[in-house]
């Protein structure tokens, strides 16, 4: 049994090394070997003057910072407000709202800039409707932090929620014993309490951020201004290309994300916020009072701008017979919508390839990273060391750094078995960017789970394997299941490492929506979009009902 | 066990596309075009055509990341120069389809011919409320500030051609125009359907230099726009087919480029609204013989690209 949990860790530590390993070290070899991927060592660091005479790259570095900062800042504004709220007080309809910020996550990033530029652009939707444009507004650096800033604050609207509820009660509730003022009491006891949760959400937003493409790949051109990720694009999908200057702009993007995790893993650690007992506080949240309708307005108001907005406009592109015939009755059509259900056609085939990709990845990246979580949890010894610090590996990679090791690894002449070019090498991509979820899910229940459910199956005769099986992985089960539902909806869109490494003859709706977008039509693109959204959303929240059916099951025992 | 499944389904998957009768075709734009042909070849053939389809810029990167490792058959540019140089790289086969002789002599060569040829012009929004421009040089106009958008060169490989045949025609006057143009507003949103989009909902009244055969398809389909080409002339932009030295296929690869050229499939190049290469083939639009062409030395601008789009990006994006 001793040789079980040995085979499992090299398993799990091969897995991680082949995914996200070998692909990261490729790229730096590539950084400082300009001859590299053509099986030469020669010139090595000649090619690291670029990060001196170049602006460009450092003009895109400079860019990624600041639009990174400018998005955490929008996030504040959008998510605070309304997470502070929704902890803190009765509001109105409140399990709808958590559902309604949930969707911009839904949403495709690309899709919902495009959105916004055939909203906001000169004789745009909003020109049709309301007689003037924002044109100005929408490409402009604060248009592209905008827009981004949409597609993340529900994470700090969440991560303040939640934070707030765990704090909030109890501890507001002894200061107020004590004999504070409510107003004391938040800002003396319950924001300083909340604080590492509010800086850990902003830093993942930062991260995201940081390395996002769709928004800047379908405004910045408009904008003229590039960030890392689109300069990484451009070098390698623009002849000629520059596989040195890329490898470069992959180690400034990563050193950029590692630095934002290590901030947010030292804010999480550095002192115990005793709140987080896990024990569900006895929550009394106060009423609104006179105040319930301005809160209502405020929350609509969120809505309306993060999630309504961007969706109208989705569905209502994708029913226009022509651009040009505007937002006209007469011009209602669901031609673009054919292709997409005709079985065989080009769309069709790019909606089967995600949908079976994203299982495949959701199922793989759900079985790597429960292993992988449960050796960092319960394993002993060296191994788990190892695992320990190879489990964080994946979360520093952005997901076109690797797909730019995926081309230097799996196409180098040294590659004696060369998936690239197959399928098979979308798949190792997903697996590689989307393991992150399901480890970060299951470590944080297996954490929850005693140790001695584990001791009592083995007192009871139960050998590792069987305490596993029988014990623990019916318990992790319910948060595989959440990581993997998440996986799935990620991965059915996922853009860049598909655009990058989609090998011919293989589309998916991510390069298949992109590609409508650069030389197709605009309505179809829309059309593909709108199907993929339902078809998550609706996959998403068939599980979720399903999980909450099972949950009283699940946990009870 | 789940990972087993995953597994053995990957390995499937890696069978069914390393399959022998299969032929790799890379292409630019249109992707119906590509889609069609590979169709029509496997009910005649058999032989399954995997396709990627993108920009010049995009395909040609591909070519040249996957230099160690080739993976394509056959490759169709949308610009001439890109087959020149890979030429003179020796990465083309020596191969000139029979079909190929009625194609006219300029657009063919021993190792790659036309497809087809799609000419540049200016697409105008009837619906904008600016007049109807006649000539490249009316875009520098007042009226039109801020209501132009061009295809960027780097990405478009007919954009590039404009580009390279106005400084052909014009000399330094091009560049003059193109400054113009920029100090006018005009936007370079990328390939040319990002550049296409901004004129069909009216956010811009007016593309310079969009491939034609795109916008005479919108217009057929209802868009209110018009394909407006300068008696000034311009230029024309024949995408060239070539078979990959490298092929380990060459017989399929042939077979496509024959049926390529064949009368049922430059009737399918005919039905984008492109002109066909083959000149015994009826075109939907005006035809070769209907433009003022302008003459552009292509070995001696393929050469010159990176000088051309440097200095493009100088003097309308970067400025």
């Amino acid at each position: 049994m001793f040789r079980a949990q040995s085979i499992l860790t090299s398993f799990a530590a091969a897995a991680l090394i082949v995914l996200v390993g070998l692909p990261v070290l490729f790229i730096l070899l590539q950084a400082v070997f300009p001859e590299f991927a053509r099986g030469s060592y020669a010139g090595a660091f000649s090619k690291l003057v670029i990060l001196t005479e170049n602006d460009r790259l450092m003009m895109q570095a400079r860019n990624t910072l600041l639009l990174a900062f400018s998005v955490m800042i929008g996030c504040l504004i959008f998510g605070l407000p309304i997470g502070i709220l929704r902890g803190l007080f009765h509001v109105p309809g409140a399990r709808v709202w958590d559902v309604v910020f949930l969707i911009p996550f839904l949403i495709p990033p690309f899709i919902a800039a495009i959105a916004w530029m055939m909203t906001l652009q000169p004789r745009g939707y909003l020109f049709q409707l309301a007689g003037f444009d924002l044109g100005r507004f929408l490409f402009s650096f604060t248009g592209v932090a905008f827009v981004m800033t949409l597609n993340l604050f529900p994470l700090v609207y969440f991560a303040v929620s939640r934070a707030l509820e765990m704090v909030g009660g109890r501890f507001a509730a002894a200061a107020r014993v004590h004999g504070a003022r409510p107003l004391q009491a938040f800002f003396l006891i319950t924001l300083p309490l909340s604080i590492p949760a509010i800086a850990a959400s902003l830093l993942i937003v930062f991260a995201m951020s940081i390395e996002e493409f769709g928004t800047p790949a379908a405004l910045a051109a408009r904008t003229g201004f590039e960030v890392l990720v689109t300069g990484i694009y451009t070098r390698l999908s623009d002849w000629p290309i520059d596989l040195s200057g890329a490898a470069l702009g992959s180690v400034m993007l990563m050193a950029m994300v590692v630095a934002a995790f290590a901030l947010q893993n030292w804010i999480a650690t550095r002192r115990s916020y005793i709140s987080q007992t896990g024990k569900p506080a006895d929550l009394e949240k106060a009423d609104l009072g006179p105040w319930h309708w301005p809160v209502l307005g405020l929350f609509a108001l969120v809505a309306l701008i993060g999630v309504v907005i961007p969706l109208v406009a989705i569905a209502v592109t994708s029913v226009m017979g022509t651009i040009s015939g505007g937002l006209t009755w007469s011009n209602f059509d669901l031609r673009h919508y054919e292709p997409i259900f005709r079985s065989g056609s080009r769309a069709w085939q790019a909606l089967m390839t995600s949908g079976w990709l994203a299982v495949l990845t959701a199922f793989a990246t759900a079985a790597i990273g429960g292993l992988v979580a449960y050796i960092v949890v319960r394993g002993t010894g060296r191994g788990r060391a190892v695992m320990d610090g190879l489990s964080v590996l994946p979360n520093a990679i952005p997901a076109i750094v690797l797909a730019v090791g995926i081309i230097l690894f799996w196409n180098s002449p040294y590659q004696p078995i060369s998936l690239y070019g197959t399928a098979a090498i979308l798949l190792i991509a997903y697996i590689g960017i989307l393991l992150p979820y399901p480890i970060r899910y299951a470590v944080a229940r297996l954490r929850q789970i005693s140790g001695s459910l584990d001791d009592a199956a083995r007192v009871a005769g139960a050998d590792q394997m069987q305490a596993l099986r029988h014990v623990t992985l019916p318990l992790m089960a319910p948060s595989l299941i959440a990581a993997m539902m998440l996986v799935f909806a990620i991965a059915s869109r996922e853009l860049v490492a598909s655009i990058m490494l989609a090998p011919a003859g293989i589309r998916t709706v991510g390069t298949f929506v992109f590609s409508q977008f650069e030389q197709g039509s605009v309505q179809t693109g829309m059309a593909m979009s709108m199907v993929a959204i339902t078809i998550t959303s609706g996959i998403l929240l068939a599980v979720n009902l399903w999980l909450a059916r099972q949950g009283s099951s699940a946990f009870s025992g | 066990m789940l990972r087993t499944t995953a597994f053995a389904a990957t390995l499937g998957l890696m069978g069914s596309i390393a399959h022998a009768d299969t032929l790799t075709f890379y292409t630019a734009g249109p992707g119906g075009l590509a889609d069609a042909l590979a169709e029509a070849f496997k009910a005649e053939t058999g032989i399954t055509v995997n396709v990627f389809q993108g920009t010049t810029g995009q395909v040609m990167a591909r070519l040249e990341a996957e230099e160690a490792n080739p993976q394509a058959d056959v490759v169709v540019s949308a610009s001439w120069g890109s087959a020149v140089d890979m030429h003179e790289r020796g990465l083309l086969m020596d191969y000139l389809s029979p079909n190929a002789a009625e194609v006219p002599d300029f657009l063919k060569h021993s190792h790659y011919a036309a497809q087809g040829i799609s000419a540049l012009a200016m697409v105008w929004n009837s619906q904008s409320g600016v007049p109807r421009p006649a000539e490249w040089s009316d875009l520098t106009d007042e009226v039109y500030r801020d209501l132009i958008t061009m295809p960027d060169p780097a990405q478009s490989g007919a954009a590039f051609d404009l580009v390279a045949g106005l400084e052909a025609a014009l000399g330094d006057g091009a560049w003059e125009l193109l400054g113009n143009l920029a100090d006018n507003g005009m936007i370079v949103p990328g390939p040319n359907a990002a550049a296409l989009n901004p004129v069909l909902q009216g956010a811009a009244a007016v593309v310079f230099g969009a491939v034609d055969y795109i916008s005479y398809g919108q217009a057929a389909s209802g868009e209110t726009i018009e394909v407006i080409v300068p008696a000034s002339g311009t230029v024309i932009a024949p995408r060239p087919m070539m078979i990959l030295q490298s092929t380990a296929n060459p017989d399929a690869a042939k077979a496509f480029v024959d049926f390529v050229l064949s009368d049922a499939g430059q009737e399918l190049v005919a039905a984008t609204w492109m002109m066909p290469a083959r000149a015994d083939i009826e075109g939907l639009r005006p035809g070769i013989n209907d433009l003022k062409v302008i003459e552009v030395d292509e070995d001696a601008v393929a050469a010159r690209r990176d000088e051309i789009i440097a200095r493009f990006n100088e003097t309308v994006i970067n400025r």
